[in-house]
């Protein structure tokens, strides 16, 4: 769970979590990576009982993602999971998404909010299709919400998958290096929770043209080597 | 003369042309860049190379179809010409170290910060 400034509701997410993880067969450990926020979300995060990691500097959404990821690689995990740290996804499916991607012997869930956008705004849905459009021009991959923070790995794609983005464009990337490794990618839908306070938090449509920027960036220093 | 100076040009130019190419190729060699990089690289130094050997012959053509009308090459032209690619030489190797060293500088503080938080 990369995390930055999210000591208002960092504790009631990994709470969720856990009861969910009770509910399942399944064991996890809940890593935060503390994307060194000026705010008490590393040490919310440990007394609620997550494995913390404080980030040095703050390096964005792809980086502390990236670092947890090692953090599974490192330590052995069957399969990891990121989510985000505002409480805008559904504990329940995290769990969901375990269940899919061994049934599925995928390597790379995505949980997609699009697939039903019930209780998504218009400004939301148009941002993030545009993205998906956008990932499709530049890298070949079709998918409904390439920007979804939900995502499941399997032990593969923790061995394989590596980017070079930090920010969020990170979550096009990811897709676009999964697909070089040639690692199974899928989707299945989930919900997402929209409170005020994960409305403030969110990426808005001026953040789009940012990764955009990047995301084209990438695509020709990948062509040019 | 205006021979000369075209060959100027060349002899001035092409030390950092085969630079660009050594390197290219020796960052590969030694596992430093994929295969993909060399190509382009190649691609881009041969293509420099390609347009000052010619350049006489693509101003000539210019100027008998009346697609210019600009004077032949200026012994200011040969060195503001070698300027421009001993920068590009230049810029294309920081613009390789400067990626080379984000990513290790990036994956440092991801191993830093695990090591450093499970000691803890």
């Amino acid at each position: 769970m990369p995390a930055f400034n999210e000591s208002g509701v960092i504790g009631d997410v990994i709470s969720d979590v856990i009861k969910s993880f009770k509910t399942s067969p399944y064991f996890a450990e809940i890593v935060v990576v503390n994307d060194a926020s000026r705010d008490d979300t590393g040490i919310i995060a440990k007394k609620y009982g997550a494995t913390v990691i404080d980030h040095i500097l703050n390096s964005g959404a792809g980086s502390a993602t990236a670092t947890g990821l090692s953090y599974a690689q490192q330590n052995g995990f069957d399969i990891a999971t990121t989510m985000d740290a505002d409480g805008q996804h559904d504990a329940m499916d995290v769990i969901k998404g375990i269940d899919e991607i061994i049934k599925r012997g995928d390597d790379l869930l995505i949980g997609s909010r699009l697939i039903d956008s019930k209780g998504m705004s218009k400004s939301k849905i148009i941002g993030n299709k545009g993205l998906s459009a956008i990932t499709y021009i530049l890298f070949g991959i079709n998918s409904t919400d390439s920007q979804s923070g939900l995502r499941i790995f399997s032990r593969r794609a923790l061995e394989s998958l590596r980017w070079k983005t930090s920010g969020y464009e990170f979550c096009s990337e990811m897709l676009w290096r999964a697909k070089q490794q040639k690692l199974r990618i899928s989707e299945y839908p989930i919900k997402a929770i929209y409170t005020d306070y994960s409305k403030s938090k969110g990426q808005n449509n001026w953040n789009a043209v940012n990764i955009i920027k990047s995301l084209i960036k990438r695509r020709l220093e990948e062509l040019l080597g | 003369m205006i021979f000369s100076r075209y060959l100027l040009l060349l002899i001035f130019t092409l030390p950092f042309i085969v630079a660009g190419i050594l390197s290219a190729i020796t960052q590969y060699k030694i596992g430093r860049a994929p295969r993909k990089r060399l190509i382009a690289q190649l691609i881009v130094w041969i293509v420099v190379l390609a347009g000052l050997v010619s350049a006489e012959s693509i101003y000539n053509w210019l100027f008998t179809n009346k697609l210019t009308d600009t004077d032949s090459l200026s012994l200011f032209d040969v060195i503001q010409i070698t300027s421009i690619v001993l920068l590009f030489y230049i810029t294309n190797q920081m613009r390789f170290k400067l990626r080379t060293l984000e990513r290790r500088v990036q994956d440092l503080h991801q191993e830093i910060s695990i090591r450093l938080s499970v000691k803890k």
